[in-house]
């Protein structure tokens, strides 16, 4: 075998030093490629000499050049168009209309380990363009997915370098990895930052559980395939893409000013029958913006610079990407360097071998996530400097510790960097066995390593904020990944019988370490002292950690269709995951089956003039989640800090046992149906995509409450515990069309309605209350509860304000004072407790809608897009969490109960007190909104110019995402992911305990192709 | 080169790709059997006499949890008295009020938090006596080590029989389904327990550790925490005859009433039993006792402010008495090591000086503020005093006199002038000034609230501040729990 390989690669080898090709009678051909409809020129049209490797693109005024055998045929492809295939016959000038694929079936789509004509799909899978991502210059390539695809719902986090939410389809998983599966070219991700959003050419969205099936281990919440560009055979092309851009914060909320301030907390000192803190609150005038103080403008600037092209027997891509993004909290920067490159080389006739490699360093000057709370509750009476230049003291005005701190002091003392540095790929070979048989491997892998460095200094701002021992902290994960990968595709027509089919396998491991360090005492006169090494020797520590996964599948997949009327698919997916493996079995099986009919290809529709496409097609299929730690059946021992023991001083480390774990715990998985209809009108001009699915989670893993009496380290059990089902229905229609006078539109919309609902629990009837992230008072603000979406909030309801203490007294609340809210007595017995609490609203939207549209004349492009939530509840807890003396928003000051018929709906200045904190309506705020996602203008100089600079393409753009939200919530922005303090969880999705602010950016841009 | 034979490279790759398929099937069983990373498996544990000691010190450590000194603690055995205040600033922690107020409900967190931490003590110790026994291991040190936990079982289930009465009894590890779900035992059937725990643990533990074992249970600690669950019950014989024994095991009173809680008389000759602490830089989990951190001064960076000194203990002591500075830290004055104690407008006006660490003690920011301080569980003037009232109530006034009057001698440190002798022979006289002299001997180490209860005049002493008898003489259990048990676990009456 070893000797077998060493021949192969010395051959391997030897091909690409040699050209042995022979070459018949060579002649030059030139031509132009227009639209036969507008006669409009078309550049970057694939032509390739059949048979042959050789191939060019025409360039930006629509010319080509190409030298080819006299006999030759010549291969004209372009998206959108249908192919064509001209015989040379001697010519040397070959003038192509092409005639655009009417037949948007025609397209070919990528599915997973393969692609697929659209025509033979039968699941739901929506295919976005590299161009349509990179055209929107967003930093991030999953946000530039907000908006496009029906029934994919993106939530931004707005921090530079952090990933957004993605949920497809609603919330089918609450515990491990919610996330959803990145495959780029072949190699699985969690996430995808590492690409530059320039360097992807197309992705695909599996919706439905037959598409996700052969995906089975990690499908369960979708997955999006992420083709990169290759380069294409001809010259190297040249291209640069680069943003220059301002981010700016909108839809800020306004605080109170420093006379508010005094005014409102001289009132909650009052209602205790206390001095007023303030003795003259408009002495203070205006006082200090935090928000205006530690927020910016901040510039954010993305360059890409690509080569591609090819020669006879090798294709190349090479792209280097630089992005230089400023956060809007001063101070917060985040660059990021790319570089992918991809090679493909035609070793043997039969045998391609290829790579697609990505090195990505990234460099973030970290905030301290408590800024955004601090900006909130800081008191605006403080100046940031005092006429010294020391730092404005909040314990100087006897603010205590809720409004104890002093942000601009924050963020000058806090000095943490995050280093990420990645090096992915894979390795491939492919080799036609046959005509009709492929055989395909893979080799992917994943090196990466995250650095945080934080070094906290001596120094003292304010009395709270002080340090008197340095501690330097070091902690570094790495990821150590590999898949592999060999698949065998069938792919034959018998007559009026289109046969393909896959078999194949896969394995892989992902392997992680950490290890973490601390120093105290380490000195700082520049970053060179930031090392463990000068810190003290005692009280040095040092932890680690790690986790180890594998995985082994099988899968194979069948598509039939006959005369493109009658399709149908099959598939198959055996996994074997290693956190299984203790249970004994670790298998798990993910069948699929689709079957669509296009019936516009039946005879009997070829004299109708409406539909010029149509197709309903129909799939079930299973996937599974393995989201879990490994071996949760395993029971370990539990050695921690809290468990080291002390006598005379000696540390002794104590160890024992304090859970318990499940005799069996089984994967999660979720079965769906997707019934679906394609039609297109007009010469599909007008098309539309209609969906419905019904997708079940059965035995969602998560971990429910044991008694506590159990002595357990956290009083919780992990199990298969639920099922869920997320139901909804999706509509896309688009519309495109070019006139006489050479304007091309589209404009398309969708629209995603999800309803998700507990259908059994083992908890029963109990619920299960979740959702303290961000709250005070240890409250929790969400339940899920069978029969009910997960994770609903869940409170009071307020039916008032008590105006004064005959309110009170009459009433079941004989604790509360005039100011407080009055909660309805649900169940009427006399008394507001728990009982009396009721569903609130739903953090999941019900509607997601988006209008995208696109306009192009002569040298101009415009493109609009509109995006939308609506149904969709927010937790509001930023209010409510108070200490002390936090500030309120001007909001708040304005509506707020200061005395007997002042408000019936805020109430007063004490609304941080347990009961008004506690989860009530008041809390729970609409959180639709509408907004202009993205907004562009580009003017293309025209080709005559070009031509004269050897220019193939220049185009000037200036785009803004997010100028215009529209929306009622009384938070900064509407858009409620991950929480920038604590952890995240689906069943406390929706609550907004200081988001990241909501900022719009404008770009200018620039396009050029040589 | 064009020779190449096309078909020979197929048959070689075909061999290639049936060989990976078949090499990656034939290895996919031990490919998928993975083992926990940084975890180690429970079958290998509980093995050997290193195993038993660590399981020990587990218990040991746990002591120092959040739920066992800081706020479910001080929530559910402090701040609930007439003795403290909620303390810090207004709305800081707000929900502790409902213990100020009497307001608490069955869905208060610090009541299940306290509920929680008792039974994770109990949990360790259960693992240690069920699993120690089978180790082969020096049979000395394993029967100390199993009397150890048995002390620590007995102590937490005597801080769950005093704030909420007959509990669920696990004294085993629950393995079956029933065990799983238990009714609560009765008060008497937990108390019988915890008696029978320490009668054990007693009659193995050692009086006194060599230094390296200082601070582990010693036989007097189990004596003295069994007189104190003895005189929960009224049993006055057992108080006396357990505290006279106490009393011949060398402990003293030290000279000076506030160095008895400074860090340099740590498991000093007054101390029974303490929670031991320690500041351990660089190692945040090891260092987490927030003791002292939550009751700390509040101007001081790193400290919270709680359970604070309430102005009705302020007036409790007689005049002179030196007991109200070492207990009390009164904003504008400052402490023996040198310390001014300040406040912020709102913030409180007095502190509990017992936590009290001198401000120049080594912290960082990266540990709890005041790591270090150890907990007094069980002081010997606590026993000297369980002695005085038991020999009152069983009319030997003379015996109680004498133990009141070592309190008292020692708080007087040598001032003739303050804190007369107590020379009545009244009982009642007595009484009345052996509970004056525990409220103010003991003040701010968490006696005070189950002491009145104990002594019957909780509705006299807490009634202005919301105490109803009948209902207050325990917490409520934590409603979560009962749903957990689908109504196998009852709710004390008025909850």
């Amino acid at each position: 075998m070893k000797r077998i390989f060493t021949k192969f690669s010395v051959l391997a080898f030897l091909c690409f030093l040699f050209n042995y090709s022979a070459f018949a009678q060579q002649i030059i051909i030139k031509g132009k490629v227009t639209d036969g409809g507008d006669k409009t020129t078309i550049p970057a049209v694939s032509i390739q000499v059949k048979g042959a490797a050789t191939g060019t693109q025409t360039d930006a005024n629509g010319n080509y050049s190409i030298s080819a055998p006299a006999t030759a045929t010549l291969v004209f492809t372009y998206i959108g168009y249908t192919t064509q295939e001209v015989p040379v016959n001697n010519r040397t000038t070959i003038n192509v209309p092409m005639t655009s694929s009417s037949q948007e079936l025609e397209q070919v789509v990528v599915v997973g380990y393969g692609t697929q004509r659209k025509i033979d799909v039968t699941g739901s899978v929506a295919t976005i363009k590299g161009e349509e991502i990179s055209k929107q210059a967003s930093v991030n390539p999953v946000s530039a997915l907000q908006g496009k695809v029906a029934g994919v719902s993106i939530t931004n986090n707005g921090a530079p370098g952090a990933a957004p939410l993605i949920t497809i389809r609603g919330t089918g998983t609450v515990y491990g990895n919610t996330g959803v599966l990145y495959v780029v070219d072949g190699v699985w991700y969690d996430d995808i930052n590492f690409l530059n959003p320039s360097d992807i050419f197309n992705m695909s969205i599996l919706k439905d559980a037959s598409s996700l099936a052969i995906y089975g281990i990690r499908a369960a919440n979708g997955v999006v395939l992420v083709t990169t560009n290759r380069g294409k055979k001809g010259d190297a092309i040249v291209s640069y893409n680069g943003t220059f851009g301002l981010q700016s914060v909108t839809n800020p909320v306004k605080m109170a000013d420093a006379t508010q301030y005094a005014t409102i907390i001289n009132e909650i000192y009052a209602s205790k029958n206390e001095d007023p803190l303030f003795k003259d609150p408009t002495a203070f005038g205006k006082g200090t913006d935090w928000y205006g103080q530690i927020l910016r403008n901040a510039q954010v600037n993305n360059h890409q610079l690509s080569i591609s092209g090819g020669g006879e027997k090798n294709i190349y891509n090479l792209s280097l990407g630089y992005l230089d993004q400023d956060g809007v909290v001063k101070s917060n920067n985040y660059k990021r360097y790319t570089a992918r490159l991809t090679s493909e080389f035609q070793v043997l006739k039969p045998l391609k071998v290829g790579y697609n490699v990505s090195a990505t360093a990234s460099n973030s000057k970290d905030i301290d996530n408590v800024i955004f709370r601090q900006m909130y509750t800081s008191g605006p009476v403080v100046p940031v400097y005092y006429a010294d230049r020391t730092y404005g003291d909040p314990n100087d005005f006897g603010l205590g510790s809720g409004a104890g701190a002093n942000p601009q002091a924050t963020i000058d003392f806090f000095n943490r960097r995050s280093k990420n540095y990645k090096f992915t790929g894979n390795l491939y070979a492919e080799l036609e066995i046959l005509k009709s048989l492929t055989f395909r491997t893979s080799f992917g892998g994943d090196f990466s390593q995250a650095e945080v460095r934080s070094y906290s200094p001596v120094y003292k701002a304010t009395n709270a904020q002080r340090n008197e021992t340095s501690l330097l902290g070091i902690d570094r994960t790495e990821d150590r990944n590999w898949i592999v990968e060999n698949t065998l595709t069938y792919k034959n027509t018998f007559g009026d019988h289109n046969l393909t089919v896959l078999a194949g396998q896969t394995a892989q491991r992902n392997k992680q370490y950490f290890i973490n360090s601390k120093a105290l005492n380490v000195p700082f006169s520049s970053e060179g002292d930031l090392y463990l090494a000068l810190g003290n020797a005692a009280g040095r520590s040092l932890t680690d950690g790690g986790n180890l996964q594998t995985a082994a599948s099988y899968f194979g997949r069948v598509n039939y269709s006959y005369k493109d009327r009658y399709l149908l698919n099959a598939s198959m997916r055996a996994d074997g995951a290693s956190q299984f493996y203790a249970n004994g079995n670790p298998w798990g099986y993910f069948p699929s089956i689709g079957a669509g009919w296009v019936i516009s290809n039946e005879p009997f529709m070829q004299d109708q003039q409406i539909f010029s496409n149509l197709k309903i097609r129909g799939s079930w299929g299973k996937v599974g989640n393995a989201g879990v730690p490994v071996n949760p059946t395993t029971l370990t021992i539990s050695q921690k800090g809290g468990y080291v023991a002390y006598f005379n001083g000696v540390a002794y480390t104590g160890k024992s046992i304090d859970q318990i774990t499940p005799a069996f715990i089984n994967w999660e998985r979720s079965s769906g149906t997707d019934i679906g209809l394609e039609a297109g009108f007009l010469a599909n001009r007008l098309s539309i995509e209609a969906d419905y699915y019904n997708k079940e989670t059965q035995q969602a893993i998560f971990g429910i409450p044991v008694s506590a009496d159990m002595g357990l380290g956290e009083a919780k059990e992990i199990g298969n515990q639920a099922n869920f089902r997320n139901r909804g229905f999706e509509f896309t229609a688009n519309w495109r069309d070019k006139t006489e006078g050479g304007f091309t539109y589209s404009i398309s919309g969708n629209f995603g309605y999800n309803q998700n609902k507990v259908t059994s629990v083992v908890t029963g009837e109990n619920p299960i209350y979740s959702g303290g992230e961000g709250l005070a008072n240890g409250s929790l603000a969400t339940r899920t509860v069978l029969g009910r979406p997960i994770g609903e909030f869940f409170g009071y309801k307020v039916d008032g304000i008590f105006q004064n203490a005959g309110e009170v007294s009459a009433s079941a609340q004989k604790d509360a004072i005039a100011g407080d809210f009055r909660y309805v007595d649900q169940n009427g017995d006399g008394i507001i407790d728990g009982k009396d609490r009721i569903t609130l609203g739903n953090a999941n939207p019900k509607f997601n809608y988006a209008l995208n549209t696109s306009f192009a004349y002569k040298n101009f492009d415009l493109s609009l897009d509109i995006q939308g939530v609506a149904g969709i509840s927010i937790y509001n807890a930023n209010l409510g969490v108070r200490y002390g003396n936090e500030n309120f928003t001007e909001d708040f000051f304005k509506n707020r109960w200061h005395g007997e018929g002042t408000s019936n709906t805020y109430p007063s200045a004490n609304i941080g007190t347990t009961k008004n904190s506690a989860p009530n309506s008041f809390f729970v705020e609409k959180g639709d909104y509408i907004r202009l996602r993205n907004v562009q203008i580009g003017y293309t100089l025209p080709g005559t110019l070009l031509s004269k600079w050897k220019m193939q393409k220049v185009r000037v753009f200036a785009n803004a995402q997010n100028p215009v939200n529209l929306f009622g919530y009384r938070g900064f922005s509407p858009e409620i992911g991950k929480p920038t303090v604590g952890n995240y969880s689906p069943l406390g999705a929706g609550i907004d305990a200081n988001v990241y602010p909501l900022y719009a950016t404008y770009n200018l841009g620039l396009n050029v192709t040589f | 080169m064009k020779i190449y034979n096309h078909i020979a490279l197929r048959k070689a790759c075909a061999i290639v790709i049936t060989g990976t398929i078949l090499l990656s099937t034939s290895c996919t069983k031990s490919f998928l059997d993975v083992d926990p990373q940084a975890k180690q498996p429970a079958v290998t544990f509980w093995k050997t006499q290193d195993d038993a000691q660590a399981g020990v010190y587990a218990i040991y450590g746990n002591l120092r949890s959040w739920a066992n000194v800081a706020f479910p603690s001080l929530a559910v055995e402090s701040i609930a008295s007439d003795e403290a205040d909620k303390g810090s600033s207004t709305n800081d922690a707000s929900y502790l009020n409902d213990f100020e107020n009497f307001t608490v409900t069955s869905t208060d967190g610090q009541v299940l938090g306290f509920w929680e931490g008792q039974y994770q003590n109990i949990n360790l110790c259960n693992q240690v006596l069920d699993n120690i026994p089978g180790i082969e291991m020096d049979p000395n040190l394993k029967s100390r080590l199993l009397a150890e936990a048995k002390f620590v079982r007995a102590y937490s289930y005597f801080r769950l029989v005093r704030a909420f009465g007959g509990v669920r009894l696990h004294l085993t590890i629950p393995k079956t389904p029933a065990q799983f779900n238990m009714p609560r035992s009765s008060r008497e059937e937990v108390y019988a327990a915890i008696e029978k725990d320490l009668d054990e643990a007693a009659a193995v533990l050692p009086v006194s550790y060599p230094a390296a074992d200082r601070g582990r249970a010693t036989q007097g600690a189990a004596l003295a925490l069994h007189a104190k669950v003895a005189m929960y019950q009224k049993k006055w014989a057992q108080v006396l005859s357990l505290t006279n024994t106490v009393m011949t095991q060398g402990y003293s009173l030290l000279p000076d009433y506030e160095s008895v809680f400074r860090l340099n008389h740590e498991n000093s000759s007054e101390s029974i039993f303490e929670i031991q602490c320690e500041y351990n830089p660089g190692t945040k989990d090891a260092s987490n006792s927030q003791y002292a951190q939550v009751q700390g001064v509040r101007s001081q960076a790193g400290y919270w402010g709680f359970n604070t000194p309430s102005l009705d203990l302020a007036n409790a002591f007689e005049t002179g008495d030196p007991r109200r500075e070492g207990t009390i830290l009164f904003v504008g004055t400052s402490t023996p090591q040198g310390d001014l104690i300040t406040s912020a407008p709102g913030d409180p006006v007095r502190y509990n000086h017992k936590p009290y660490v001198p401000f120049a003690t080594a912290y960082d920011n990266d540990n709890p503020r005041g790591g270090q301080q150890n907990v007094r569980v069980i002081r010997y003037s606590d026993v000297l005093l369980m002695n005085a009232e038991a020999a009152n109530e069983l009319n030997n006034s003379g015996q109680a006199i004498a133990s009141l009057e070592q309190v008292r001698l020692r708080a007087r440190q040598g001032n003739p002038a303050i804190l007369p002798k107590v020379t009545t022979t009244d009982q009642t006289a007595l009484r009345a000034a052996i509970y004056h002299e525990r409220r103010v001997e003991l003040a701010m180490e968490s006696d005070r609230y189950f002491d009145v209860i104990r002594q019957g005049r909780a509705a006299a002493v807490f009634g202005p501040k919301g105490w109803k008898a009948n209902k207050n003489e325990v917490w409520p259990i934590p409603n979560t729990q009962i749903e957990l048990s689908v109504g196998v676990l009852t709710q004390n009456p008025g909850y």
